[in-house]
């Protein structure tokens, strides 16, 4: 170990590899920044696929027909498939899946704001994949870029599926913006409370966000928040008005020379008051956790027993 | 409350009996026979799947280029006298392109230790074209396969499942940057 190089040489080389867009895998150098950054964002990011399976969970008994019900399960799978792609991203850093689960559990962990807030109708499964999803695959595009090679290829993956939560939600809200008048007024009430929460997943503003340049320069990321943000809400606002439902949002408006929807301020207040647990349904999403850990322990204990008769068996 | 770590496994699929297998990723279990049946829930939701592997993370030797270019002599190790030789796995990451796999199949080696099996790999030159990012190693003694009989039951019903395919619904994701002017928009 003569030629060990410097910390400085290692970080110079570090960062030459991801400008070449070469992907930085688990084994190779990297500094503890970077392990850091990648911990918080991946754990963050898993807590909140899996938290994310209450609110419309909560719906699959309630689904008006077989078809919407088996979609709805479907789609619940797969935020569980992908909160463990992403447990298992983190756990190639170093970390177990165990200690980030422990974490949430105990309150500690953060997860995205937007699955604090309750399903009111049905008509809120079909928004949040819409909207909510639409919001979060913008979010998964870019991070399928990232410098980390395991993250990238969770986020690949998740993306491909996230697709159907994305497509069936609007084909929902489609429907019943152009059926009923009852159907059409479910279909705005959705829109009127997930409209500011889903901008809120973007997370807070670039100038509050000291995160972010390091982030960017290191390509965990490769766009700004309101960069993100902007790009959905110029793809997103058209789909809604041409549907003939309102953004609620008075000072929403086309912004000809730039070619962008401007939108008003969002309540950076409620964002924050979300975030430190005094949300509408902190309590009951970490109590449903809970819950289904404890009453999970008899199959991981039972799963346990049986391994180890087995391997009594095979030494006898 | 510490009772969901078991060990990890490393998933290998293969979608059909002409593709190699692909490292997908990890699940946790406590033997390999559950580690197949999680592999088959996280990974295996929809189609297409012939075969499932199922490997101990522990017993998977991992390099990367920039390791086998920045460690010194990595090749070197105390072997036995009687180390016996076995057969090994090679697995190779030829791309950086945007990908859900890190390592594909492509062949086996045999040799007394996985350091030895990834020398003789790169040494022979016949398991990479241009370049390779990442290599894996794996003795077939710690690899579970699913069995052929299972496919119909473990991997066929996600056929039936078109509604988990976005291309079962109408429409494009995103309009690339839209395309709409604001005045073809009907204003409520």
């Amino acid at each position: 170990m003569s030629e060990e190089k410097s910390y400085e040489e290692k970080l110079a080389e570090f960062e030459a590899r991801i400008e070449r867009g070469e992907k930085i895998e688990p084994g190779d150098w990297m500094p503890d920044e970077y392990r850091r950054q990648l911990i918080r964002m991946i754990s963050q990011h898993a807590h909140s696929e899996v938290v994310g399976m209450l609110p419309e969970g909560a719906w699959i008994p309630h689904a008006p027909t077989l078809r919407r019900k088996m979609i709805l399960i479907a789609k619940v799978q797969d935020e569980g498939g992908h909160g463990q792609y992403l447990y298992h991203a983190a756990e190639s850093l170093g970390v177990d899946r165990e200690e980030l689960i422990e974490a949430l559990l105990e309150g500690r962990a953060k997860y995205s704001n937007v699955f604090n807030y309750p399903t009111l109708t049905w008509a809120d499964i079909g928004m949040i994949g819409w909207l909510v999803d639409g919001a979060a695959i913008k979010n998964q595009t870019m991070l399928a870029h990232s410098s980390y090679g395991p993250y990238s290829r969770a986020m690949v993956r998740i993306c491909a599926e996230e697709t159907f939560h994305y497509k069936q939600g609007k084909e929902m809200i489609t429907i019943y913006a152009k059926g009923t008048p009852e159907q059409r007024q479910m279909a705005q009430d959705a829109l009127n409370r997930w409209w500011w929460p889903a901008l809120m997943m973007f997370g807070p503003h670039d100038s509050d966000s000291p995160n972010t340049p390091v982030l960017m320069r290191w390509k965990v990321k490769t766009k700004s928040n309101d960069t993100l943000r902007q790009e959905f809400v110029n793809e997103i606002v058209p789909e809604f008005l041409a549907l003939g439902l309102e953004i609620p949002d008075p000072d929403l408006h086309y912004d000809e020379e730039s070619g962008n929807w401007i939108i008003g301020e969002i309540d950076w207040d409620e964002f924050w008051r979300v975030i430190r647990g005094n949300g509408p349904m902190n309590r009951d999403r970490l109590a449903a956790r809970r819950e289904a850990h404890e009453q999970g322990a008899w199959v991981r204990e039972a799963l346990e027993a049986y391994a180890q008769r087995q391997a009594q068996a095979e030494k006898n | 409350m510490r009772d969901t770590q078991w060990p990890r496994y490393e998933v290998f699929k293969q979608d059909r009996p002409d593709k190699p297998h692909e490292a997908i990723g990890t699940v946790h279990a406590p033997d390999p026979e559950v580690a197949l049946l999680n592999a088959r829930d996280v990974f295996v939701r929809r189609p297409e799947c012939y075969n499932m592997w199922v490997a101990p993370e522990s017993a998977v030797f991992k390099m990367t280029a920039y390791e086998l270019e920045t460690i010194p002599n990595w090749w070197e190790e105390d072997l036995p006298e009687d180390a016996a030789e076995q057969t090994y796995y090679i697995f190779n990451k030829q791309t950086q392109r945007r990908s859900m796999v890190a390592v594909t199949h492509v062949g086996e080696i045999k040799a007394r230790s996985e350091r030895e099996a990834l020398r003789k790999a790169i040494e022979s030159g016949q398991f990479v074209r241009k370049q390779a990012y990442m290599w894996w190693v794996v003795p077939e003694s710690a690899i579970t396969s699913s069995d052929e009989e299972d496919v119909l039951s473990m991997f066929e019903p996600a056929k039936d499942k078109t509604y988990r395919d976005q291309s079962y619904y109408t429409g494009r994701v995103f309009a690339r940057r839209s395309q709409r002017r604001p005045e073809d928009i009907p204003l409520s």
